[in-house]
C-alpha cells in the first residue's frame, strides 16, 4: 500500500465546470506524486458542520507543482460546503489512500467506462495511460449520464485522442442510452480487452455481469461513505462474493470485477 | 524541567496517558503505516471474541452533529486469528498493548481471557461488557451490578494479569456496576463505552444503521462522560482510564481533572489519525506551563462548588 500523508494545504484553484460540478486544485500536497488512478484522498474541511472527512476520488496531478485536483459534484453537506470555498481556504488532505487501478498492458485494449459522479478516477487514468506511452486507439472512454448536464470536462478527453463515445439518458448529448449499451459491441472487437468502470451501483452492477458473461477481466471502483478512510472504523464495507467483506477504503475502491457481491 | 508523562495502572506503567479506543485501530496495522505506536501510551485493540464475527450488514456507521453512531456489531477475527496472525505484530510494537474481550456468554468471556493469558503481546485486558450492538451478552453484562459481578468474577479466576473493566453509560448508576466490579477483582475501569442512540432517513423513513439503533461517540458526548468518569472516580478507588470525545489536549486535561488517570482517543482518529500525537505534546505543554512535573498532579483535581 502507498504512504499516505496527512498535510494542511490550500485551494488554489476553483472552477465551476457546468452545473453542479466542480473542479478544485490543492496546494502543495507533497504526495501528489504518489497518486495513481483510482487513489483517493480523505478531505477535511475547515467547518464543524460536518463531523467526518470526506473522501474524493484524484482527477488529476501536478507532480512538479505538488498540485491534486478533485472533481465533484454537489451532492449533500460536505460538497456543498466544497463548493463555497475560495482560494486561499485551507483544508486538510489525508491521502494518497485506497488500491488503485492496475493499467493495462500495452497490448491490450483499455475500455474505461464512466457514468456521472464516477467520472474523476477515470479522466486520471485515461491521462496516466497516455503518459506512461499506451496508443491512444487502443483507449476507449464510454461516458454517461443523464443528461448533457451531466457530461464535463470533455475537451480534456478528446485531446488525449482517445476513442470518446458518450451516451445520455435523455438523448441530449452524444447518443441515447445507457452508458453500458454499447458495451457489449465495443469487447467485440476481437483484441483482449479490460474494463474499468466507475459510476453509480446499478451500472457497476450491470458493467459487472456484463464482463463476467463475457469473460473480460477488470477492474470496478466503487464508492461508500467512509468515516475514517485508512481501514480501522470497519463503517464501509462491502459483501464479497467469496464471502465476507472487504473495507472499500483500503481494500478498494478498486476491486476485480466478480469480486464484490453487488 | 521536562514534565514527566508516565503514568501507572495496575502495575503497569504507560510511557504517556494517551491510548487509542477500542474498535477505533483495528489490531494497530493501519496506525502504524501513519508513525510508530511507540508515541502511543498503550494500544486498545477491537474487541476480540471467540469466534471470528462478520459484524451487521451495512449501512453501519453514520455522521450525527459533532459524532457518530455506529453498529458494527464487534466485527472480528476471532481469537485463534487473532493470537496467530495479529499478536506477533503487536508484540514487536514498542506501546503497551490492552486486548478487548467481548462475548455473548460468560463462557465465551472466559475461554477468550484464558487463551489470552499466555500470550505475551499483551500487557492487559479489557473486558468489553457494555457493547449497545450486539443481541446477547455485551451490555446486557454491564447493566445489571450482579451481571457484572459474575462475567468479572469469573474472568478474574482465569486471567493473571491487570483486567479492565470497560463500563456503559447507558445505566441509571454507573457507580454501582463500578463497585460490582471492583469488589469482583478488577484492577481499573475504562469509562465510557458509547452511548445507545439512533438516526433516521426521512425520505425512506427507515434507520440509517441496519442494526436500528447504534451507539454514539464523538465530541457529542464528552459532557455525559465526564460526569460518568466523576461518578466513579467519586465511589471507587481503582484507577479510571476517561474515554468519550476526547479530540485535544483540553478534553484530556477536563477527563483528569474529573478523575482519569490515562485516556483514550477513538472517534477522533477517524477524522485525525495523528490526534494522539497532538494531545501528548499539548499536555506536555500545559504541564509546563502550569509548573507541573506529572500527570498524577491533575488526576481529580476538580475543584468542586
Amino acid at each position: 500500500m502507498t504512504k499516505a500523508t496527512c498535510e494542511s494545504t490550500r485551494l488554489i484553484k476553483r472552477r465551476n465546470l457546468k452545473n453542479d460540478y466542480y473542479s478544485f486544485t490543492f496546494a502543495p500536497f507533497s504526495a501528489a506524486g504518489r497518486c495513481r488512478a483510482g487513489h483517493f484522498v480523505h478531505a477535511k474541511l475547515p467547518t464543524g458542520v460536518v463531523f467526518f472527512r470526506r473522501a474524493f476520488s484524484v482527477a488529476a496531478v501536478d507532480t512538479d507543482r505538488r498540485e491534486v485536483e478533485l472533481i465533484m459534484k454537489v451532492m449533500g453537506r460536505g460538497t456543498r460546503i466544497m463548493a463555497g470555498m475560495r482560494p486561499g481556504d485551507p483544508v486538510n488532505l489525508l491521502g494518497p489512500l485506497g488500491q488503485p487501478f492496475k493499467p493495462p498492458r500495452k497490448a491490450e485494449r483499455a475500455i474505461l467506462v464512466a457514468g456521472g459522479v464516477g467520472f474523476p478516477p477515470l479522466l486520471f487514468l485515461a491521462e496516466q495511460l497516455m503518459m506512461r506511452g499506451h496508443d491512444p486507439g487502443r483507449i476507449v472512454f464510454l461516458y454517461g449520464g443523464r443528461s448533457g448536464a451531466d457530461i464535463i470536462e470533455r475537451n480534456r478527453i478528446r485531446k488525449l485522442g482517445v476513442d470518446l463515445r458518450i451516451m445520455t439518458e435523455n438523448g441530449s448529448l452524444g447518443r441515447r442510452g445507457l452508458v453500458t449499451d454499447p458495451l457489449k459491441a465495443v469487447v467485440d472487437g476481437g483484441v483482449a480487452s479490460r474494463i474499468y468502470a466507475c459510476g453509480p451501483e446499478g451500472m457497476l452492477k450491470a458493467v459487472n455481469d456484463l464482463a463476467q458473461n463475457l469473460g473480460i477481466p477488470g477492474q470496478l471502483s466503487l464508492e461508500a461513505p467512509m468515516p475514517c478512510g485508512i481501514g480501522v472504523c470497519l463503517g464501509c464495507v462491502v459483501p464479497l462474493t467469496a464471502g465476507g467483506h472487504a473495507r472499500v477504503c483500503c481494500d478498494g475502491p478498486v476491486f476485480e470485477i466478480g469480486e464484490v457481491a453487488l | 524541567m521536562t514534565p514527566d508523562m508516565k503514568v501507572t495502572i495496575a502495575g503497569v506503567e504507560f510511557a504517556n496517558p494517551i491510548m487509542t479506543a477500542s474498535g477505533c485501530c483495528g489490531y494497530g496495522e493501519e496506525l502504524a503505516r501513519l508513525y510508530p505506536l511507540s508515541k502511543l501510551g498503550a494500544l486498545v485493540t477491537k474487541s476480540i471474541t471467540l469466534e471470528p464475527r462478520l459484524g451487521h450488514p451495512p449501512p453501519r456507521t453514520a455522521e450525527t452533529a459533532s459524532g457518530m453512531l455506529n453498529a458494527i456489531g464487534l466485527a472480528n477475527v476471532g481469537i485463534d486469528a487473532f493470537i496467530r496472525d495479529k499478536a506477533p505484530f503487536l508484540a514487536r510494537q514498542k506501546t503497551r498493548i490492552i486486548v478487548n474481550v467481548a462475548g455473548a456468554t460468560i463462557d465465551e468471556y472466559v475461554e477468550v481471557s484464558r487463551r489470552l493469558n499466555d500470550v505475551a503481546a499483551l500487557d492487559m485486558i479489557e473486558l468489553n461488557i457494555s457493547c449497545p450492538n450486539v443481541d446477547q451478552g455485551g451490555m446486557e453484562f454491564g447493566s445489571d451490578p450482579q451481571w457484572t459481578e459474575r462475567v468479572v468474577a469469573a474472568v478474574r479466576k482465569v486471567f493473571s494479569r491487570p483486567l479492565i473493566v470497560k463500563l456503559s453509560p447507558n445505566v441509571t448508576r454507573i457507580a454501582d456496576i463500578a463497585t460490582a466490579a471492583e469488589s469482583a477483582g478488577a484492577d481499573a475501569f475504562t469509562v465510557i463505552n458509547s452511548v445507545v442512540g439512533t438516526a433516521v432517513d426521512i425520505e425512506t423513513r427507515r434507520p440509517r444503521l441496519t442494526y436500528n439503533k447504534g451507539g454514539l461517540t464523538g465530541p457529542a458526548i464528552k459532557p455525559i462522560a465526564l460526569a460518568m468518569v466523576d461518578a466513579v472516580h467519586s465511589r471507587c478507588r481503582l484507577p479510571i482510564i476517561g474515554v468519550g470525545g476526547i479530540s485535544d489536549w483540553r478534553d484530556a486535561v477536563e477527563f483528569f481533572l474529573c478523575g482519569a488517570t490515562a485516556v483514550q482517543v477513538g472517534t477522533a482518529l477517524f477524522v485525525d489519525p495523528d490526534a494522539p500525537l497532538r494531545i501528548v505534546r499539548g499536555l506536555r505543554d500545559y504541564l509546563k506551563r502550569n509548573k507541573l512535573t506529572s500527570i498524577n498532579d491533575l488526576v481529580g483535581r476538580l475543584e468542586k462548588y
